[in-house]
């Protein structure tokens, strides 16, 4: 069972370019995400009155270097397609979408569907996500990958910390690949996570930040 | 040592940790804290419920009755499936909160 669901991961991952984390709260919540970073800023709040839905705000700011950046600014509605809960893991497929208006750089009515499929256990963590990043004149798709792995196993009123990684291609965009490792920190109802993308590349060497708030 | 200590402590206090309903399940899918959160948020909502407890590490969820309450099985499964999740086992237990957690502890 293990072993098919692991493969079938695989096969889902490389088959879909990827990107994030878990996308909203619980029954009767409101989530604050954040991301800043030197390429990307986003931020986003959404309520969440169901397990199942929710809906949203969100502001995304692209900053290609050397070029002008555009920020979109939109309505945003999550919704999980599909939950599997096994013994000790649980996977999900999600839908994200936000329409808004692009100003900067690229100007107009935006759009941005993605779907995202993550892995979990209390010690290991895998997701994949393609989102679609379009105004008049921009195509900035993303697909991303993430995998990561907790240092130790922690229960419910301790803080966790997990290494991430992340692989980013964004279309159009400089730079167009984004890795990211990352050091992130799990507690009760807050996330955050400190990286470095692309920590190789001298010119390219930025710090990012994400945080995530649950209530 | 610290094995002996706690096993002690628990039949001495038996008596008073004993003393208590509640409703214990075995969760599937439960392997994160945000994922803990919904499901405490819930059931610390019930109003029959005096205080609830819930370990990622060893897949349980509690939830202990006040005195003279009870809440069928199949609705406290219900409001685990309702958060997203699901039960393989549950159970009523003459036990306390405090008493399964020292238990738990103490097959660590």
């Amino acid at each position: 069972m293990y072993r098919q669901l692991f493969i079938a991961s695989l096969l889902f991952i490389f088959s879909f370019p990827t990107y994030s984390a878990a996308l909203m709260g619980f029954e009767d919540s409101t989530m604050l995400m954040t991301e800043a970073g030197e390429y990307n800023q986003e931020l986003m709040v959404n309520y969440a009155p169901s397990v199942r839905h929710a809906f949203g705000v969100e502001v995304m700011r692209m900053s290609p270097k050397g070029e002008r950046a555009t920020t979109m600014t939109g309505l945003n509605y999550t919704g999980l397609l599909k939950r599997w809960n096994f013994p000790s893991a649980q996977a999900n497929i999600w839908f994200m979408g936000s329409v808004g208006e692009a100003i900067g750089q690229f100007h107009g009515f935006s759009y941005s569907p993605s779907v995202q499929f993550d892995y979990e256990t209390t010690r290991l963590y895998f997701l994949a996500k393609v989102r679609m990043v379009r105004a008049p004149g921009m195509n900035n798709d993303v697909a991303a990958i993430q995998g990561g792995f907790s240092f130790y196993e922690t229960d419910f009123d301790e803080t966790q910390p997990w290494f991430v990684l992340e692989a980013k291609t964004t279309r159009n965009f400089n730079p167009r690949t984004q890795v990211t490792p990352a050091l992130r920190l799990i507690h009760k109802s807050y996330f955050l996570e400190l990286g470095v993308t692309n920590p190789f590349d001298k010119d390219e060497r930025s710090l990012r930040l994400n945080l995530m708030l649950t209530y | 040592m610290k094995k002996i200590i706690i096993a002690l402590s628990l039949f001495l206090a038996s008596p008073v940790l004993l003393s208590a309903t509640s409703i214990k399940a075995e969760v599937n899918g439960m392997v994160c804290a945000f994922c803990a959160k919904g499901i405490e948020k819930k059931l610390n909502a019930m109003p029959e419920g005096k205080g609830s407890f819930v370990s990622i590490k060893r897949r349980v969820v509690v939830l202990e009755l006040k005195r003279q309450h009870s809440v069928p099985l199949e609705k406290f499964t219900q409001v685990i499936e309702e958060a997203g999740y699901s039960v393989s086992k549950v159970e009523k237990v003459e036990q306390s909160i405090d008493y399964i957690k020292a238990q738990l502890k103490a097959n660590q």
